[in-house]
């Protein structure tokens, strides 16, 4: 830091290594936000983002929640989709074929009802060529369904780990709700269970109403808020997480420019996960990544590692220790 | 077919009347590919407020010139933002989205378009089409039925008229042409026994909407619906336009169309009316703030 500009050789260093997963760059969707990747292929290159995480899917194909499913909310959006998917067979027959011949790597995101759906969800994914990583829904707030269930008892999160650990050689994610008191004491039960990653925050369980109608605006009642309103709770997750495992983690939550991004590798995560700026920007992702390139570049950081939770928490002014002297030598 | 995300240079951008507004957008990579029926969405301005884009259909295509007309009215943030921009700024779009109109092969096919309120935005385009591709021997009878709560929600009647099409307008109260609803009016109309077209196209309020698929299908007649719903991304992958499809199967099981990419142009037995119609988003708060 504080360097001269440019004086890093070639282009600065942007692969990450997430325990058994490595990355060419740590951008990548978040899941529910870029549907199965082809939907976004006429924005942007998408062999140059570092994983695409796809829409979750089912053992059997979903619906859906009825209309309306989505609002607009001050600094962001809230949805109630309902985990609509086309199931696990379809997906390996249909979507996942077209991002393995671009060869993109694949994560597929997975949520079920009961501990034997998610194992054999993890089972038959574990199979397909093309798929890099498993991610685990245990945080939806918006179906029974969706895993909250399981995603806000440290006990039962360990179990879907675990069933899903058992049954994959395949890395595994863990994605964990920020509706809870304490989001280490589920990192650390995900960690327990053998997770090899932990991606948070999913969206936080949120409500608006109409005082037209006098009726909720989402047809589901409550729903799950992301956006840029809830980045500065997904950074406090994400510093409390990585402080409470060993295990890499994945920052998502409101990430919508390359500082946003910059700022969650900052805090400890390894990688990021871009979601709701895909819907303004179908092409946020790749001025991400080019962004980031360029801080770094100019910051003469030469690898992204050495900036990864690089965050200096002993001052809080955002100067150097000499300043902090002086301004506390003036002060006194 | 390709989607394009470009940025448009505001050509001009006026207030036609009452709330209507005509916006010219210079943006020649989607004008090229832009069909009637179509959509863009637009964002309205940078930053978080609003986060998200506008869908627009197109009133306007000029593709040669490479330009779009977009003709809204103002009914929340987003559209007061937009009425409000300079000509010559520039505004993000990501379109053309959708399937758009099927135009009828039978050039003399007679046909009628309803249009309600500001949903004679994207029949506009779509009349100037049909009636370009018809030429001066161009036969078959165009009906436009065009309604609107009054007088200073119905755009001007030089606005609409065009040579070779007869126009019939409505307001429910009576401030110009018949009083009553232009689904009333319609059905008035073809009553009379001298008109009946091959093929209806509409778009137009919801209620507007229903009526004029119920009067379709009971009379066994293909219709073209122009629908909308809260959307986020417009492409096919946040799922949020979710419309209540038609199930030929047993009850109970639910299925949902997407505006964005099953429509937003849909026949008139593809749709769950009765759902649907219990679902209609509620007016915006903001004249109140």
């Amino acid at each position: 830091m504080g360097k001269n500009p440019g004086t890093a050789n070639g282009a600065p260093n942007l692969a990450v290594q997430l325990g058994p997963l490595r990355l060419k760059n740590p951008v990548m969707s978040a899941s529910g936000t870029f549907g199965y990747g082809k939907e976004y292929s006429s924005f942007l290159d998408l062999r140059a983002l570092g994983a695409v995480v796809v829409k979750g899917i089912s053992l059997k194909p979903r619906a859906g929640n009825p209309p309306p499913r989505i609002v607009e909310t001050a600094g962001g959006m809230m949805n109630a989709i309902g985990l609509e998917n086309v199931g696990v067979e379809k997906f390996l027959e249909a979507k996942l074929p077209f991002l393995r011949e671009l060869g993109v790597p694949v994560i597929v995101n997975i949520f079920g009802n009961t501990l034997e759906e998610y194992r054999e969800l993890a089972a038959r994914l574990s199979g397909a060529e093309g798929v890099c990583a498993i991610e685990i829904n245990v945080s939806c707030p918006n179906v029974k369904e969706g895993g909250m269930v399981f995603g806000t008892d440290p006990k039962m999160t360990e179990a879907v780990v675990r069933a899903v650990r058992t049954v994959t050689t395949l890395p595994v994610i863990t994605k964990l709700t920020p509706n809870v008191t304490s989001i280490s004491e589920l990192a650390k039960a995900a960690e327990g269970g053998g997770s090899d990653i932990i991606s948070c925050i999913n969206t936080l369980a949120a409500m608006a109403v109409d005082v037209f109608s006098r009726r909720p605006r989402l047809a589901n009642v409550v729903g799950g808020l992301s956006g840029p309103a809830v980045k500065p709770v997904a950074i406090r997750c994400v510093y409390e997480v990585t402080r409470a495992v060993k295990c890499p983690v994945i920052g998502i939550g409101g990430i919508g420019s390359a500082t946003d991004a910059l700022e969650f590798l900052l805090a400890g995560a390894s990688a990021v996960q871009v979601g709701t700026a895909n819907f303004t920007n179908p092409a946020v992702m790749s001025d991400i990544i080019e962004g980031i390139s360029r801080f770094l570049a100019v910051e003469a950081i030469e690898d992204i590692n050495s900036f990864i939770g690089s965050l200096d928490t002993s001052c809080v002014f955002p100067f150097s220790e000499d300043s902090c002297a002086l301004i506390k030598a003036d002060m006194d | 077919m390709e989607k394009i995300i470009e940025e448009g240079r505001i050509v001009s951008l006026e207030r036609v009347l009452g709330q209507i507004y005509r916006l010219r957008l210079h943006c020649p990579k989607i004008a090229r590919a832009a069909r009637p029926g179509q959509f863009v969405m637009l964002r309205v301005r940078e930053g978080t407020d609003p986060l998200l884009r506008r869908p627009f259909s197109f009133s306007r295509i000029y593709a040669l010139k490479g330009e779009l007309e977009i003709l809204f009215r103002v009914v929340g943030r987003g559209t007061l933002l937009l009425s409000r921009l300079p000509a010559d700024s520039t505004l993000s779009l990501v379109g053309p989205l959708g399937n758009g109109f099927t135009l009828p092969a039978d050039k003399s096919a007679p046909l009628a378009f309803i249009a309600g309120g500001i949903g004679i935005a994207p029949l506009l385009e779509l009349i100037a089409q049909v009636v370009g591709g018809r030429g001066q021997k161009g036969s078959g009878e165009l009906h436009l039925f065009y309604g609107a709560r009054s007088a200073v929600e119905l755009l001007p009647e030089e606005e609409v008229t065009i040579a070779g099409l007869r126009s019939h307008f409505a307001t429910d109260d009576g401030s110009f042409g018949y009083q009553g609803r232009i689904t009333r009016m319609f059905e008035d109309v073809l009553a009379e026994g001298a008109f009946r077209p091959l093929q209806i196209y509409s778009c137009g309020p919801l209620a507007m909407q229903y009526n004029v698929a119920k009067w379709a299908l009971a009379n066994d007649m293909p219709a073209q619906l122009s629908l909308e719903s809260l959307m986020a991304c417009g492409i096919g992958a946040c799922l949020g336009c979710a419309l209540a499809a038609a199930t030929p199967k047993e009850a109970g099981e639910e299925r949902f169309v997407h505006v964005c990419e099953d429509g937003p142009i849909f026949s008139a037995g593809s749709i769950k009316w009765e759902k649907i119609l219990a679902q209609q988003t509620a007016p915006p708060t903001w004249p109140f703030n």
